[in-house]
């Protein structure tokens, strides 16, 4: 963590956690996924002067909790928009994008007002804000900004 | 995304980083998000400007999808087993880490457990297939008894 001298002084520890906070909560990196919040401090090291500049730079140690999403994961998820090639869908702050050759046989595009995808039996229905549930088949961190997956529909719970 | 080895859930593969670090639960991640928030609250008017879009996007969707709705129950069903069952008379002491122990799962399967509430051992196969691997080989007998234990918690609630 690097901190310029005007935040020295008795707030440093202030200053720094809350530099900190701002810093990484909200991030993604495709090692630890999303940093959602940090949690706590461990331990805050000896400020090093950095070369030709007044930055201090201090090594922060610090427990947050992070969202990663792995291939072959089982979560839940809302859908967002629905297309003719496949559905998008939300878990929180990753986006996941369900092709229509994902679905299982029998599930057909419906356009309209609400498009929706409906099982040949009309039992079950995805359209927007229907909760699913999704296994994850790929991970890609596009951009490192948002963390795309395609994924496989197990079974879908319509949302009343 | 990983090194050398293919990450895959399927069968466990996450990396020892989060094999080895501790797995929250969606109820358990609204309830630290829900303190962060109370603390916003009382440094700033409008705490919901100082957050970042991934923090409310998660917030909204661990609260969607909390299957253990008393906070007290989550905390105290997961820290302090002995405490919130000395009231109750009859032997079930039933709580998660004695979950964890008791079928050999690791923190990541039981949160995908308790997360998603599978009612039988064919779904709990299908959301989490590491059940019948990783040399545990958990007969469905197994896996239904450990559903009933997970379920038997939320009875307390």
């Amino acid at each position: 963590m690097q901190l310029h001298p005007r935040f020295f002084g008795q707030n440093l520890r202030e200053n720094l956690v809350s530099k900190l906070i701002k810093d990484v909560e909200g991030t993604i990196s495709g090692r630890h996924g999303f940093v959602l919040v940090v949690t706590g401090i461990e331990s805050i090291g000896k400020g090093l002067i950095r070369d030709g500049t007044s930055f201090v730079t201090f090594p922060v140690k610090y427990r947050c909790v992070v969202f990663r999403p792995f291939k072959g994961e089982v979560l839940e998820a809302v859908v967002t928009t629905v297309m003719q090639h496949g559905f998008f869908a939300e878990a929180g702050p990753l986006q996941l994008f369900v092709s229509n050759h994902e679905m299982s046989d029998g599930m057909e595009y419906q356009a309209g007002e609400m498009p929706n995808y409906t099982s040949s039996d009309a039992s079950v229905r995805i359209q927007k804000e229907s909760e699913v549930l999704l296994k994850i088949t790929t991970v890609s961190v596009v951009a490192t900004e948002i963390v795309r997956t395609i994924s496989i529909t197990l079974f879908t719970m319509q949302l009343k | 995304m990983s090194g050398e080895e293919e990450e895959n859930a399927v069968e466990l593969k996450i990396g020892d980083e989060f094999l080895k670090a501790k797995c929250l639960m969606n109820c358990e991640v609204s309830l630290i998000f829900e303190h962060k928030y109370e603390h916003l609250q009382q440094v700033s008017e409008d705490p919901m400007n100082q957050v970042s879009q991934v923090f409310e996007k998660s917030l909204q969707y661990v609260k969607r999808f909390s299957r253990y709705k008393n906070p007290d129950v989550v905390q105290q069903v997961r820290e302090y087993p002995l405490s919130f069952f000395s009231f109750v008379r009859v032997y079930m002491p039933y709580d998660f880490d004695r979950i964890l122990s008791r079928h050999q799962l690791t923190e990541f399967e039981l949160c995908v457990l308790c997360n998603l509430c599978p009612k039988t051992a064919e779904e709990a196969v299908a959301m989490v297939p590491s059940l019948k691997t990783k040399g545990r080989a958990h007969s469905d007998e197994v896996i239904e008894k450990m559903l009933n234990d997970l379920s038997l918690v939320k009875r307390f609630e």
